[in-house]
């Protein structure tokens, strides 16, 4: 079987029923998609089949024999990060980072799609993805940046709306 | 002092957005073999067989190990802070929680450990279970624990975490309304999206190099040397990358069980918990029962707190000695009661250890003082924003445990969130700071309160 | 996963339908969204995969008043259908795994272990599709009730269903995507202005109600699991007819 993955042509040796997600990480040691509960339930092992969000884990390989796979490596580089990479440095949108690579993979899909910068459209797009450290409201903001087309300083961090000033006293 | 005040990047942003971030899972090491733990199925047990000579022989099977393997079986989390050891690294003779690790395995990969898992033989001759604290002390309990069904060994050897402060029983005698209420929030399990996961690689001289996904780095390495008895030095522990904590990761889950396989094998051994471990098998938040009675009077001053507090450990103590005591310590949450008679137990149960989690000990009674500060509001008629504000911490009012307060925040916090909800404060109330205690501010129960900083 | 497998990757309904011949020993995978975590767990092993992917199985079509779904069609392409079965499929999972999984994974799943799952069972049920399946026997075309009843060992291949005149669905769930329902009701008054009322959420697979709230709990079984108790589910069953009924009532 062969997969091209971010580019890079692969012949896998993985039984066909492996998860897409095992061939990944565990064959070729693409280590961004994680496996975060194998059961289709998280969204951290997300990653683009010809363009489309999936998730790695539920999928058997046999099943996407010859197609086009992107994960977040494929997106672009420390010195030449995507819009989306920038948005979500610059917005503080992955915490610890271990949902981060499937949230962003899901983003991109949205963005390619034409996606808006309305938060409850965003919402539906990262509904299957859970983050358990940033509350979201980042991760939106960052989303609905690149769906704007803002362009970004990485050498600050956002400030976040919201936030209420307790002034001088705490 | 540059970076305080500022908007900096993440110093790890970058690599998170561009997959280089190498979590413990990540590692890749050539050779490494694959763990799976035989577990407890049920909730209490006696184990009268265990074999697992078919698994030890089965091909792609590396190591086996149980309990006959650990140098030092027993070792307490809080050893170091004098709280005695009771959790075996692996069951022995008894289970006291269903997914308490029994055995465990080194394979080829993960299909041959989970087939060595389930070629091994155990017979278990099953107890009844205790899953609620306030069953804990009938005559007819089950026994969960060597100690009983609390923790004995508070400073003292006393039984329970106890405070005594004032005159409790004068402020029952003076007040007009006593107010009571029962809180029990439930057990959280933390769900960091990185599941429990561990790597150890022997290196040729000798040492064991831990991946380890812990929040508490050193404390897993004096845990881990503890129980395979070997000096810290023997131990390299890499850690730093977290996927997630919240406090589920402070127990040191997995690193030692690893170590003794990786040492029994001479490889790589790589354990990563499945999401349904990590629920049934991880500890959570501990499940609190408070019981509180307030004596207050007509126009909302509290003066005195009776409370008891039991503390569902699960079947072992891990740090729930320490998370009870800084919940009696903050039993009186954001407010200053001047007469207090607490007392708090660490109850065993046949549930998996509860462990820290965001507010060790002290969320529950934080939910419990303000859900209950607002009953006495309802009861009394009061202005909920005015009880909290009259008998918000000042300055100079002490904790519950003698600590004067120098710069408490209640005040601006509550007068932040009257503003946030658009609440109208009345004008005495808006004009309200932390400033020590006087005026109307200072009646009678509260003048011994005010202690000098200086004495603490 | 590394043992050896036999995949079957058909690329037509025949191949699909000579591939399974008599099911014994075949594995259907529809997305897999069902199948693969009980393989990737240990807890299925798999002698010969069906993989229905490019089996031509897949497709919305209409003929006079008819709509013919096939087994492979994926549940995002039901969500603009009218209801009850687009809002029926919107409220499936996320959008990821609605891309992904298929009608007939869905109708042929079995019950869940902590919930019920099967959630297009309800609305195809109202609509009183017909489903068309192969196997022992060769091809058969029945009532989907009694498909449900006795599918084990059959291939769907696809349902289709007479175009309702009006339909309504309405479910209990959390606001959590990852929340299996609860509870449903889908309602659809046929081109003949006959009513059909269906549950889903219960102990068992999908089911007709008689349509009058009060008998409907004492119809169907509810049962304990994860989500709820049967005795919620008692309470809300009624509710969610009503809602039907109404809903059908003010598209007349
Ligand atoms: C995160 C998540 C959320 C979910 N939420 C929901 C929900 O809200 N509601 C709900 O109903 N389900 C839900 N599910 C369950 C599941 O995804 C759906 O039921 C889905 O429709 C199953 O389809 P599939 O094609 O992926 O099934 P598969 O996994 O491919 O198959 C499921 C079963 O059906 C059999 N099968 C598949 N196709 C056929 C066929 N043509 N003929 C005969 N047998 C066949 C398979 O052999 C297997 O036994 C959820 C799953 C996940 C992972
Ligand atoms: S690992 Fe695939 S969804 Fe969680
Ligand atoms: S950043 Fe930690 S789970 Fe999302």
């Amino acid at each position: 079987m062969n997969l091209t993955v971010n580019g890079v042509a692969h012949e896998v040796e993985s039984g066909p029923l492996t998860s897409l997600l095992d061939v990944l990480r565990e064959e070729l040691a693409i280590t961004s998609p994680k496996a975060g509960c194998e059961q289709g339930g998280c969204g951290a092992c997300t990653v683009l089949v010809d363009g489309v969000a999936r998730r790695s884990c539920l999928t058997p390989v046999a099943s996407v024999q010859g197609t086009e796979i992107t994960t977040v490596e494929g997106l672009g580089s420390p010195s030449d990060l995507s819009p989306l990479q920038q948005a979500f440095t610059h917005h503080y949108a992955a915490q610890c980072g271990f949902c981060t690579s499937g949230m962003m993979l899901a983003a991109q899909a949205y963005i390619d799609g034409g996606g808006s910068d309305g938060h409850e459209a965003i919402q539906e797009a990262i509904a299957g993805h859970v983050c358990r450290c940033t509350g979201y409201v980042k991760i939106i903001d960052a989303i609905a940046a690149v769906a704007r087309g803002d362009e970004f300083d990485l050498t600050v961090t956002a400030s976040s709306a919201g936030m209420v000033n307790l002034g001088g006293a705490v | 002092m540059k970076a305080v005040g500022a908007r900096l990047p993440r110093y790890d942003g970058v690599a998170h957005v561009t997959g280089r971030t190498v979590f413990v899972d990540d590692v890749r090491v050539p050779g490494t073999l694959w763990v799976k733990a035989l577990r407890s199925p049920v909730h209490h047990a006696d184990i009268t067989r265990l074999d697992t000579s078919a698994a030890e022989t089965m091909k792609g099977v590396h190591a086996v190990v149980t309990w006959q393997d650990v140098p030092l079986l027993e070792y307490g989390h809080l050893s170091a802070l004098g709280i005695p050891a009771d959790e075996p690294l692996l069951a022995k003779d008894e289970v006291r929680y269903k997914g308490q690790p029994i055995a465990i395995v080194a394979a080829e990969d993960e299909e041959t450990a989970m087939a060595a898992v389930a070629a091994m033989k155990l017979d278990l001759q099953e107890k009844p279970a205790l899953f609620d604290v306030r069953k804990a002390f009938d005559a007819d309990a089950p026994v969960v624990h060597q100690w009983g069904n609390w923790y004995p060994h508070f400073e003292a050897e006393m039984d329970r975490r106890q405070i005594r402060k004032g005159d409790i029983d004068r402020a029952f005698a003076d007040a007009d309304v006593i107010v009571q209420g029962v809180y029990r929030p439930a057990a959280i399990e933390h769900v960091p999206v990185e599941t429990q996961s561990c790597q150890v690689v022997p290196e040729a001289n000798g040492r064991l190099t831990i991946y380890s996904c812990t929040q508490a780095l050193y404390f897993s390495l004096g845990v881990v040397a503890a129980h395979l008895q070997v000096p810290l030095n023997r131990l390299k522990v890499v850690g730093g990358t977290v996927g997630g904590g919240f406090g589920g990761k402070v127990d040191t889950a997995t690193e030692t069980m690893c170590c003794l396989l990786a040492q029994k094998s001479g490889r790589p051994v790589r354990w990563r918990w499945t999401r349904e471990e990590e629920f049934l098998c991880s500890s959570t938040r501990a499940p609190w029962h408070m019981e509180i009675a307030d004596a207050v009077t007509e126009d909302g001053w509290i003066l005195g707190r009776k409370m008891l507090t039991l503390h569902d450990s699960g079947a072992y103590a891990r740090f729930s000695p320490y998370g009870l005591t800084k919940h009696s310590f903050h039993h009186t949450g954001a407010y200053t009661i001047p007469n207090l008679h607490f007392d708090g137990y660490v109850v065993f149960t046949n549930r998996v250890p509860t462990t820290a989690m965001r507010g060790f000990g002290v969320t529950s009674v934080s939910f419990a003082t303000e859900t209950h500060v607002s009953r006495i509001a309802e009861v009394l008629g009061v202005d909920p924003w005015e009880i909290r504000l009259k008998n918000a911490n000042r300055i100079g009012d002490t904790s519950p445990n003698g600590v004067a307060y120098a710069d408490p925040s209640t005040v601006p916090v509550v007068k932040a969130l009257a503003d946030g909800v658009g609440a109208k404060l009345a004008p005495n109330l808006q004009a309200m700071t932390p400033a020590a205690r006087e005026g109307d501010l200072l009646p009678e129960h509260l003048v011994a309160q005010i202690g000098n900083p200086e004495d603490h | 996963m590394t043992q050896a497998t036999e995949v079957l990757v058909p690329t037509s309904p025949d191949e699909a339908a000579a591939a399974f011949g008599d099911g014994s020993g075949v594995t259907v995978i529809g997305g897999g969204t069902i199948v693969m975590p009980e393989i990737t767990y240990g807890r299925l092993k798999v002698g010969k995969a069906l993989l229905l992917g490019k089996a031509g199985l897949s497709g919305v079509s209409r003929n006079g008043g008819t709509v013919t779904i096939g087994a492979a069609t994926p549940i995002a392409d039901l969500v603009d259908l009218p209801p009850p079965l687009g809002p029926c499929a919107a409220n499936v999972a996320d959008g990821e795994i609605r891309a992904q999984a298929t009608l007939g994974g869905n109708v042929c799943a079995g019950p869940g272990p902590d919930a019920p799952r099967g959630d297009l069972q309800g609305p195809l049920l109202a609509l009183d599709a017909t489903a068309r399946s192969t196997g022992p026997g060769g091809e058969r075309s029945e009532p989907l009730e009694s498909f449900l009843d006795d599918r084990a060992g059959r291939l769907l291949l696809d349902v289709s269903f007479g175009e309702p005149a009006a339909g309504a669905f309405a479910a209990l769930d959390y606001p959590h995507t990852h929340e299996y329902t609860v509870l449903a009701v889908s309602g659809a008054r046929g081109a003949d202005g006959a009513v059909r009322l269906a549950a889903t959420g219960l102990a068992d697979h999908a089911r007709t109600l008689s349509g009058d709230p009060d008998a409907a709990a004492s119809e169907v079984r509810l049962g304990d699991d994860a989500l709820a108790s049967g005795w919620y589910r008692q309470q809300v069953l009624p509710v969610l007819v009503r809602r039907v009924l109404a809903d059908l009532e003010e598209a007349r």
